[in-house]
């Protein structure tokens, strides 16, 4: 990898070598794609199980989508900065990229993998539970689309301030939820929006709450990021 | 005066908060006074 | 500076609760009567401030992490963490008075309106600020991260206020919605409430102050017990 350097290209391509590194060793253990999969699938199946045969209301629906979006992607996403710890890479990592560089990369790993996850779970739920309706797929697209930069965002500075700590796995839920809340009500408005056939334009609003979160999030993590992941 | 305080409501009310701000008040002016003394001690 | 402080305190307790409440208030010691809510109405004076300052106290923790973030003195984490553990309880006091005011209020203990959410919120913080700080042993790191976790709930705490009506509004519409004195707060009152905020700003600092001044020499004399013992 390229030494560290002040140039933009460098920064790029060391974003860029990160998320090809994350990729491919994900693709080799598979570690976070198994954990998304097994809790996705377990969810969707208790769910079924105790709806048995009722179907519950639309904004029941809408919510319970994302409680299992939540959860899936903090099993999921936890692992993130802990597995550089585990391997010994961190301190490399340190010395030959910018802390901004590592950031940006791991958030865009995590965000193809919370939208591989957010595909999957609209699927399953859409063909298995019944009483699940889209009207305007416009709205829904965008929700989950933006919904799932926002989940990366927050989800990955949570994942690296807990890869210190010592109760990694039980603190990550619990620091990311309230960091989490006001998107997860957005998208939860969206997707009731969405259901019921709202017009397009009448989502402006949570398309203006998500947007702005995103960029906030993202502006302050990189900002702070520095200061968690050196020593 | 029991019986009055009965017929009053907001003096019980007045009563009881009184209480427990005065006795909050001189329980912290003591333990500010304790930690006066101690930064005082130099070891 | 603290006999100030009692006299001050004693005297609002005093007039917040015995000034007489008329429907027309004629003098100046006058409170008018609240629609609905009569004499209980005297609890915004303890209450509301309790809750705000419960909010100062988060932004205060959040100042003085970021002055450790800047020069690295262990007296501004000491300061953040203790700014933090008595915002904790004031913000818990709030969330347990209001409760008690919405049971007397509008008939239920917890109703999501904004308010209320919110200050649930801001207890979700402070718990997962203190599951992070007992999660992390080296004190340097906890400090530094412990900063930062307030420093990315601080800024996505202020969504909540884009949100909240966002969600509310989608919702079938809550006829109990809360609507804090704000409103209609007359000058007598107005200056109650507010000398009342200012005594408890005050009893806030005194407390802040007192813990500051234990925890500093609690820490002298586990440095001195190092000393001693290498000595």
């Amino acid at each position: 990898m390229p030494a560290r350097d002040a140039t933009s290209i460098a920064w790029f391509r060391s974003v860029g070598a990160i998320f090809m590194k994350d990729w491919r060793s994900e693709l080799r253990t598979r570690y976070a794609i198994s954990a998304l999969l097994m809790f996705v699938v377990t969810t969707i199946s208790i769910i079924l199980f105790s709806l048995g045969s009722e179907s519950a209301r639309p904004e029941v629906l809408c919510g319970m989508l994302w409680v299992v979006i939540f959860f899936s992607a903090m099993s999921g996403l936890s692992r993130t900065f802990v597995m550089e710890e585990e391997r010994g890479t961190s301190m490399t990592l340190q010395l030959t990229a910018r802390g901004s560089a590592v950031y940006v990369g791991k958030l865009l790993f995590n965000t193809v993998l919370v939208t591989g996850l957010d595909v999957l779970t609209v699927a399953l739920y859409a063909l298995l539970i019944n009483g699940f309706v889209i009207k305007t797929f416009s709205i829904f697209l965008v929700i989950v689309l933006l919904g799932g930069l926002g989940f990366a965002a927050a989800a990955t500075i949570i994942a690296a301030i807990i890869a210190r700590a010592s109760t990694k796995g039980t603190l990550y839920p619990v620091l990311s939820f309230p960091i989490l809340l006001p998107l997860v009500l957005t998208v939860i408005n969206g997707t009731r929006l969405a259901s019921d056939g709202a017009f397009f334009e009448e989502a402006y609003g949570e398309f203006q709450i998500l947007i702005s979160y995103i960029v906030v999030v993202i502006a302050v993590s990189v900002l702070v990021f520095d200061y968690v992941w050196k020593d | 005066m029991l019986d009055f305080l009965g017929q009053q409501p907001l003096y019980v009310v007045l009563l009881v908060v009184l209480i427990i701000w005065l006795g909050l008040y001189f329980y912290l002016f003591r333990l500010d006074s304790r930690v006066k003394k101690l930064e005082g001690r130099k070891p | 500076m603290r006999l100030t402080l009692g006299i001050w305190m004693t005297a609002v307790v005093v007039l917040a609760i015995l000034l007489p409440m008329v429907p027309q208030p004629q003098h100046w010691y006058e409170f008018p009567v609240v629609g609905g809510l009569g004499e209980k109405a005297r609890i915004i004076f303890f209450h509301v401030p309790t809750a705000w300052l419960s909010f100062l106290a988060f932004v205060a923790s959040m100042v003085y992490g970021i002055k450790y973030l800047r020069k690295r003195n262990p007296d501004d984490d000491l300061k953040s963490s203790t700014a933090a553990g008595l915002g904790f309880l004031f913000c818990f006091l709030a969330t347990v008075t209001g409760s008690i005011w919405a049971k007397f209020s509008w008939g239920s203990f917890w109703n999501w309106d904004p308010r209320e959410t919110s200050i649930f919120v801001l207890l979700l913080i402070y718990g997962a600020y203190f599951a992070l700080r007992s999660a992390v042993e080296v004190e340097e790191k906890r400090a530094s991260l412990s900063a930062v976790y307030s420093i990315i709930a601080a800024v996505t705490m202020p969504f909540f206020m884009f949100v909240m009506p966002r969600v509310l509004a989608s919702l079938h519409p809550d006829p109990i919605i809360n609507t804090q004195g704000k409103v209609y707060m007359n000058a007598t009152m107005l200056v109650v409430f507010l000398s009342s905020l200012a005594g408890f700003t005050g009893l806030y600092y005194w407390i802040f102050t007192i813990q500051v001044r234990i925890r500093r020499m609690e820490s002298l004399s586990i440095h001195h017990e190092g000393e001693l013992k290498r000595a």
